[in-house]
């Protein structure tokens, strides 16, 4: 069990999120675009946010392995189960918590369920597990973070 | 007035963004709108199916009357609905992206204001996704009604009103209600406030405005002129630069026919039309991102060209029928897609050569790589010319040598050895020469019809063809050639009804009539002008502006007697020609 395997694994692991989300988009299975929802914290530009959010998410991506690293050392356990198991938590905290609770409250440009018309520009609100992006939202955050854990577990545990 | 449920075509207007368009009725609905591009599935399709196509009214609540016309230079409506008791004004657009902000990629925005007395006003919004199949779910969050179906939502902004899909509310002189109907595929919806979409209207009204200013035609039909060009603009899909035939699918070529046909790809045909009328408009961005629209989209199957393409680029136009639609007035099958797409007309392949000597003409460089796949172009249609084809009017009969295809192939051999001796592409001049000479023959000595003083159909009948109009504006003969001036002659006089043309009288191997072709109108109108009949060609041009609908629109026909507008609406072809046949005009007369 290693803290570099951990750091490989989420870059890994965030790069395949991040190609399974937009799949998901580009299917039609869901409207979530997670780079142009953090991008647009910083900017107004389009292009630019997506930019911006891309780099943002694999910075996120390094971050949450560096807290399943310290899961890992913490429990003495790792492996791709192991670490399937921590990325359910983790959707569970990204699509109930982190995204629509804690980004509503400090992305300047999302809306909130008390916004009315009179605010503005705003991004939609997300909803519980990113609902509001359609019915399948939460199952593709769900399978995409999975995958994130199980890479991250078993790149940590040497595969 | 509408007739179960439908308009006359010629009571649309239409409103778009360079990526879609909408229909608007002369009584306030949005009947028409694909989302996200024009040829995606319809969001509002009542104008096929008046029950399950899904539309968005807006209108007085008591009888009303109304007038319309687009802001000056703009491709902003303004309807203004007068009832007993007072009159609105209402101003639909679809707003552009301003740089640098985070705004709605597609938003149609619509605003009332009361002018005089109390009028009450009543919307509905209904959008019935996929060609009407879905209907979607509708719900209230952020302060707005939404619409969504699997990865696509639509939100409706209203503001001076309770935000509703269906409400009603009286108004006031001087109060105003705002609507932004927004839509997302595949990401979160931008929500727009109200002062954000007001400054996008004003954007969007400042933009056509500035774009139409600089237009360069200066005479007595500038306004049609201008008019047409703003709607090129609008047909011009802007990701990628090619030209839609027309926004809509179906609508019918005869009321309760089955020719019914999807028009909203690029045809390669109008290349030449379009290049011609872009740059003598003084549009050379468009005409130049039109060229490497085009050579771009050929290049997976060049040298072979097809007839058409998705404006996006793709090869790919299955044709399907909508059974659960109506269809426009009950006119069936609704067809989106078009088989036209695995034709062989060879028409097409002048008509991209034409093109690309009118591009080289104003930029004179091509490039090595361009240059090399426009010679093999020529090559191409060296060794194909002597195949019967479909034609310029796409006939799904047995194929014919058509006349104007073999025009068509010489037009093409003519530009390759003009730019071959240029130094712009590859010179195999010799065999295009000689190819282009047994063209020539072959179409004099079998096209052309003595009795009749007229080019003909196809090699050996006796059928007119008003496409043979186009010899004259693509310089096939001399301008006072005595075949040329018998083939306007003859055309005018069999095929003609006052200034109206029907295509041709013959076999098309599809069931039904149609209407008149008002491009060929406008092609005779082209045509008189090129061989000095200039006065009889300013005539014919009064006549046929006078058949626009009362914003200056056309559909691709006419009913001869009843003179409604039939078939795709409006279309890019028409535009076109009116475009051209205006500068004919004018250059004949300065001549």
């Amino acid at each position: 069990m290693t803290l570099l395997g951990a750091l490989a694994g989420g870059f890994v692991g965030t790069l395949v999120l991040t190609t399974g989300l937009r799949l998901a988009q580009v299917l039609g299975l869901t409207r979530m675009d997670i780079p142009l929802l953090l991008g647009t914290m910083f900017t107004e530009d389009r292009a630019w946010a997506s930019v911006i959010g891309y780099a943002f998410h694999f910075v996120n991506g390094q971050l949450f392995a560096i807290g399943y690293a310290s899961i890992f050392y913490a429990v003495d356990e790792s492996g791709w189960l192991f670490g399937m198991a921590l990325g359910l938590v983790h959707a569970g905290f990204a699509g109930g918590a982190l995204v629509n609770i804690l980004l509503p409250a400090i992305h300047p440009r999302m809306g909130t369920r008390w916004t009315d018309a009179k605010e503005s520009p705003l991004l939609e609100p997300p909803g519980f597990m990113l609902s509001n992006y359609g019915r399948h939202t939460a199952l593709v955050t769900i399978v995409g973070h999975l995958a994130y854990g199980a890479i991250v577990g078993g790149f940590a545990a040497g595969l | 007035m509408r007739e179960n449920g439908y308009a006359p075509i010629a009571d649309y207007a239409v409103i778009g963004d360079g990526r879609t368009s909408a229909l608007v009725a002369r009584d306030g609905s949005i009947d028409w709108l694909c989302l996200p591009d024009a040829d995606s599935p319809s969001v509002f399709g009542a104008i096929l199916d008046a029950e399950r196509g899904g539309s968005f009214s807006l209108r007085p609540t008591e009888p009303f009357e109304t007038t319309r016309q687009y802001l000056e230079g703009t491709n902003v409506l303004e309807t203004t609905f007068r009832t007993s008791g007072g009159a609105v004004r209402l101003i639909d657009a679809m707003t552009l992206y301003p740089p640098r902000q985070l705004a709605p990629s597609r938003e149609v925005v619509r605003k009332v204001e009361c002018l005089e007395g109390e009028v009450e006003i009543e919307w509905g919004v209904a959008p019935r996704f996929d060609y009407g199949r879905r209907h979607g779910r509708v719900g209230l969050r952020a302060g707005r009604v939404f619409f969504t179906e699997r990865s696509h939502a639509l939100a409706l902004s209203v503001w001076g009103a309770e935000p509703k899909a269906r409400g009603e509310i009286r108004l006031r002189r001087s109060d105003e209600v705002l609507f932004s109907l927004v839509a997302a595929d595949r990401q979160p919806a931008i929500l727009p406030g109200r002062t954000d979409t007001e400054h996008r209207l004003e954007h969007t009204i400042a933009f056509w405005r500035d774009w139409s200013e600089d237009k360069e035609y200066v005479g007595r039909w500038r306004d049609a002129v201008i008019r047409s060009a703003l709607v090129l603009k609008l047909l011009v899909y802007a990701p990628s630069g090619a030209i839609a035939a027309a926004p809509t699918a179906s609508l019918p070529e005869l009321i309760g026919g089955p020719r019914n046909w999807d028009y909203r790809f690029a045809w390669l045909r109008d290349a030449t039309y379009a290049l011609d009328a872009l740059l003598t408009l003084a549009c050379p961005s468009e005409a130049h991102a039109f060229f490497w629209w085009l050579m771009h989209a050929s290049r997976l199957t060049r040298p072979r060209l097809q007839v058409l393409y998705r404006i996006n680029g793709g090869d790919r136009a299955p044709e399907q029928k909508l059974e659960h639609l109506t269809g426009y007035r009950g006119s069936a099958p609704v067809r989106v897609g078009n088989a036209a797409v695995g034709q062989l007309q060879l028409d097409v392949y002048g008509a991209v050569l034409n093109s690309t000597w009118l591009h080289a003409t104003q930029h004179g460089d091509l490039g090595g790589e361009t240059g090399r796949a426009v010679a093999k172009i020529a090559d191409y249609v060296a060794m194909h010319w002597r195949e019967p084809d479909c034609g310029i009017w796409e006939v799904r009969s047995e194929r014919r040598h058509f006349t104007q295809s073999k025009v068509m192939c010489w037009v093409g051999l003519d530009r390759a050895i003009k730019l071959a001796r240029d130094g712009l592409i590859p010179d195999r001049t010799a065999r295009w020469v000689a190819e282009a000479d047994s063209i020539r023959a072959f179409i004099e000595e079998h096209c052309w019809d003595e009795e009749r003083n007229s080019y003909v159909r196809a090699a050996d009948t006796r059928e007119l063809d008003a496409a043979l109009l186009t010899l004259a504006l693509v310089g096939y003969d001399e301008p006072n050639g005595s075949r040329l001036r018998g083939t306007i002659d003859a055309i005018r006089r069999e095929l003609g009804q006052g200034p109206l043309l029907f295509r041709y009288h013959g076999e098309d191997g599809v069931a039904g009539e149609d209407g008149a072709f008002l491009a060929c109108s406008f092609w005779l109108a082209d045509a008189l002008a090129r061989t000095g009949r200039r006065d009889e060609a300013a005539d014919l041009m009064d006549e046929l502006v006078g058949l626009a609908n009362d914003v200056g629109l056309y559909a691709e026909e006419m009913h001869s007697t009843t003179r409604e507008f039939l078939g795709n609406f409006p279309q890019a072809l028409v535009h076109l020609a009116l475009i051209n046949a205006a500068f004919s005009i004018a250059d004949a007369q300065r001549s």
